[in-house]
């Protein structure tokens, strides 16, 4: 039931809680379960091609997702500050402040901490610091980091790029193997790579269901919902989870149930979400009627796997993400949602902890306005860090937007 | 004074004047040249002079710039250099992005949006500049990039395309003046003639960076008997004027500082690591604070010249070669047509070889101890007991490195501090600081 201003919770959360708490705990107690079967734990960038570590039946934790989860436990500030205290700048990514500042006082942390890893694997395609991060994870660790360079695409995905990268995952497949003492099995990869493609199908077709009228899903829905494509991504739970949230996303759209109570305007969101506030924020907005159908970011996710051998396909999938486009690829991309979802405007998160997300925002913005005609608003926070939210400001402004939005 | 020395005072002050002047209106100072704007020590200059074209390394104008494209919390690097294109006029005949960092990535789709993409000429050189395939894949970086640029200016030349500034009106005048003012480029027709030439362009050009890299090596060896901000400014003046006018007025100058270097005895011996600093305003006051920069290891300071030569390299190249690279590609190729590609081949990996062996830059891995190891051996071989580890508000690269890089310096017994600047400007609060820390290292 939606009470009130309130959005409709989906009844499987509950399972999305038992799945990602099974994920931590099984992270936590890996040490236990993981060293008699010589299976080794990595932490990995989002951007990761997760599949190939799978293959080597090495467990992922992810500390971008750690950094979310430090947010919402409201334990960010505090492990910022710790991290600053050993010289970090505030100006660094507050997922890596967070992170590194969780290693350094685990007693602040949620979890006291991600477990230790055996292994970082890092690739570049979300940005840059994620190798800044992983560099001083491993100075920090004493532990082995396996890069991916993944070059930044102002236009389309070279030849010789893309060669770059399958030659890098060739010699990645190298070092795992010596690593975990295991020989690569192709046909396992394969398998990985099915069930990813076959998560990844089901994510794209739950945010496809938004399209409708009301939209079974808002904001918040989709930043907790992608969870699992991003943490479990290629597990056969993950694919079982989806099935389920797909069967009840297309129950809500067959009753023409809405995740908010009347729906009068449509928005998209572009950027990461804003951990710390996301209800708080999300309600300025479902308290006048304005539902987020979509988002750029949870969209990142829901990519098909290139064609062609598997290694092949991963250096394509993975140099081809979203972040590491150009401005005018991402406006494409924008304008297609706008269009796609029937968007009535839309609402760009200018995030101080992500730079390649943030910078090009407004030249998106003054592109996708023009070509849609629709209004876009620019909120200036944090992804993780509160501290960089002005609460009355950023109402002022949401406020002023919603009002000449619904008054067209 | 005899004349010898007289000259070499003048072409001192020229450069000094060029260097205060970041490179504004140098279209219209140097009329027959035509430049083409760059952003990073990794813009190869060679491709550019190889062209036909003059590098401009395009630097913030002074005060604050406030572009509505970017948003506050972004470098004053970016913000001062994009708001500085934004006033046109610059002259220039397009711009190049070789990708560093989030933020230079970011400008280059800003820039090709403002100005369009084909005027806005970009290399992503690897990130791992020894990862497996690196070197082929830079090479073919490089490769596709010559070949934009060439396209670029023969465009220009020709008139067909002055989209970039539309308010730029040359003259026919002036027209003449640049097709006559390239050395680089030389008669001839037909394909092989034309594949020949860009050979002969691209070895030319790749001596001509390389003789301003000697120099740039011979100043830097005097810099500790040198006045600090006189040697920054002469660096940074190779950055922003036409490459030859610089090699000669370096060349006239030189002889002049080896009469003026003096022993620093009693200055504090300092080490400043950075990226780019547009202005001398930090040299300045560690000279006034007592201090000498001895070690220089920013982007528009020594790092920018720095050619080494690193064993291993070209073995690796060898390994990349691609199978048909210096091959005939087919029975009716000639011998000539064979050695052509052999040669082009060998200047292109040249380049290559050089830019991957430039001294470790945070936003290239080699591994992190890599840098460490680096900057701790350039402190201990110039003997310098202190680093100023300079980060402009807002850059992550730089940021993120500080931690073990002061680390690792005072771990070895040199005093490290980490100066925060929004701008390459100081001002009284960073005077204090720098006041306390260089006063500490007498204690």
């Amino acid at each position: 039931m939606v009470e009130g201003k309130k959005y409709r919770q989906f009844r499987v959360n509950k399972h999305l809680k038992r799945l990602m708490a099974k994920h931590y705990a099984l992270g936590r107690y890996q040490r236990y379960w993981g060293r008699p079967l010589h299976r080794k734990l990595a932490w990995i960038t989002s951007g990761a091609p997760v599949e190939l570590l799978r293959a080597f039946k090495i467990y992922s934790v992810y500390p971008e997702q750690y950094g979310a989860i430090c947010s919402t436990a409201k334990a960010t500030e505090k492990l910022c500050q710790a991290a600053e205290a050993a010289g970090y700048s505030q100006d660094l990514c507050s997922y890596a402040r967070s992170h590194i500042g969780s290693i350094l006082r685990p007693d602040l942390a949620p979890m006291q901490g991600l477990p230790k890893p055996d292994l970082l694997v890092a690739c570049n395609n979300i940005c840059g610091t994620v190798l800044k991060w992983y560099e001083a994870l491993a100075h920090l660790l004493k532990v082995p980091l396996l890069v991916l360079d993944t070059p930044y695409l102002p236009g389309e995905l070279t030849e010789h790029a893309h060669q770059y990268v399958l030659e890098q995952l060739q010699n990645m497949v190298r070092q795992l193997e010596n690593l975990t003492g295991r020989k690569l099995d192709m046909q396992d990869l394969k398998r990985q790579m099915a069930r990813s493609a076959e998560m990844t199908k089901f994510w794209r077709e739950i945010r496809e269901l938004a399209q409708a009228h009301p939209s079974p899903l808002n904001g918040p829905d989709l930043f907790i919902q992608m969870a699992p494509i991003v943490a479990v991504r290629g597990s056969q739970e993950g694919i079982d989870y989806y099935r389920k949230l797909k069967a009840e996303t297309e129950e809500r759209v067959r009753r023409g149930e809405g995740a908010i109570l009347e729906e009068k305007t449509r928005l998209v969101w572009d950027n990461i979400a804003i951990w710390p506030k996301l209800f708080n924020f999300t309600k300025m907005f479902t308290e006048r009627g304005a539902c987020f159908v979509t988002d750029t970011y949870s969209g990142g996710w829901a990519a098909e796997l290139a064609s062609g051998d598997p290694l092949e396909s991963l250096a394509a999938t993975y140099t081809n993400i979203f972040l590491n486009r150009s401005p005018e690829f991402r406006a494409r991309q924008m304008i297609e949602l706008v269009e796609a979802y029937e968007a009535d405007g839309f609402v760009m998160h200018s995030n101080r902890s992500c730079k390649p997300y943030s910078l090009v925002q407004e030249v998106i913005r003054r592109r996708v306005m023009e070509k849609t005609g629709v209004p876009g608003l620019m909120v200036e926070a944090d992804m993780a860090d509160p501290r960089a939210y002005a609460e009355e400001s950023v109402r002022t402004r949401v406020e002023a937007f919603l009002e000449t939005l619904q008054a067209l | 004074m005899d004349s010898t020395m007289l000259t070499a005072e003048k072409e001192l002050d020229f450069l000094l004047e060029e260097a205060a002047l970041r490179g504004k209106n140098a279209a219209e100072r140097y009329p027959e040249q035509r430049f083409f704007g760059y952003l990073c020590s990794y813009y190869p200059e060679e491709l550019i002079l190889a062209a036909g074209l003059e590098p401009l390394r395009l630097l913030p104008g002074s005060g604050p710039a406030t572009p509505a494209e970017l948003p506050s919390y972004c470098c004053s690097l970016a913000r001062g250099t994009l708001a500085e294109a934004k006033k046109g006029k610059s002259g220039l005949v397009g711009v190049g992005m070789a990708h560093t960092c989030d933020t230079m990535q970011c400008l280059d789709g800003i820039w090709a949006d403002r100005f369009g993409r084909e005027n806005v000429l970009t290399i992503v050189p690897p990130v791992l500049l020894n990862a497996p395939g690196g070197l082929r894949y830079y090479q073919s970086e490089i490769e596709a990039l010559s070949a934009k640029l060439v396209r670029l200016s023969e465009v220009q030349k020709s008139g067909q395309d002055r989209s970039y500034e539309p308010s730029n009106n040359h003259g026919t005048e002036q027209e003449d003046a640049e097709n006559e003012g390239n050395r680089f480029e030389s008669e001839g027709d037909g394909e092989g003639d034309g594949e020949r030439q860009r050979e002969q362009a691209l070895e030319r050009a790749w001596q001509v960076c390389t003789r301003a890299r000697q120099l740039a090596a011979e100043l830097d060896e005097l810099r500790s008997r040198l006045p600090s901000p006189l040697v920054a400014a002469l660096l940074r003046a190779g950055q922003l004027l036409p490459k030859e006018r610089f090699i000669t007025a370096l060349e006239t100058v030189l002889p002049l500082l080896h009469t003026k270097a003096r022993e620093n005895s009693g200055r504090y011996r300092v080490l400043v690591s950075g990226a780019v600093l547009e202005s001398d305003s930090l040299f300045q006051m560690v000279e006034d604070l007592n201090g000498r920069v001895v070690a220089d290891d920013t982007c528009t300071g020594y790092r920018h010249y720095a050619q080494n030569t690193v064993e291993g390299v070209n073995d690796r190249i060898a390994e990349e070669k691609p199978k048909d690279a210096g091959n005939p590609r087919n029975l009716d190729d000639s011998k000539d047509d064979e050695n052509l590609r052999d040669s082009q081949y060998k200047i292109i990996n040249q380049i290559v070889q050089r830019y991957v062996n430039m001294p470790p830059c945070p936003c290239r891995s080699q591994g992190l101890e890599k840098r460490l190891d680096y900057l701790e051996a350039l402190a201990l071989e110039r003997g310098a007991q202190a680093a100023i580890l300079v980060i402009r508000k807002y850059c992550e690269p730089h940021a993120w490195d500080s931690v073990p890089l002061r680390e690792r310096l005072e771990t070895k017994g040199i005093r490290t501090l980490v100066l925060e600047l929004e701008a390459s400007e100081l001002g009284g609060q960073e005077r204090t600081r720098l006041q306390a820390f260089l006063e500490s290292l007498g204690n």
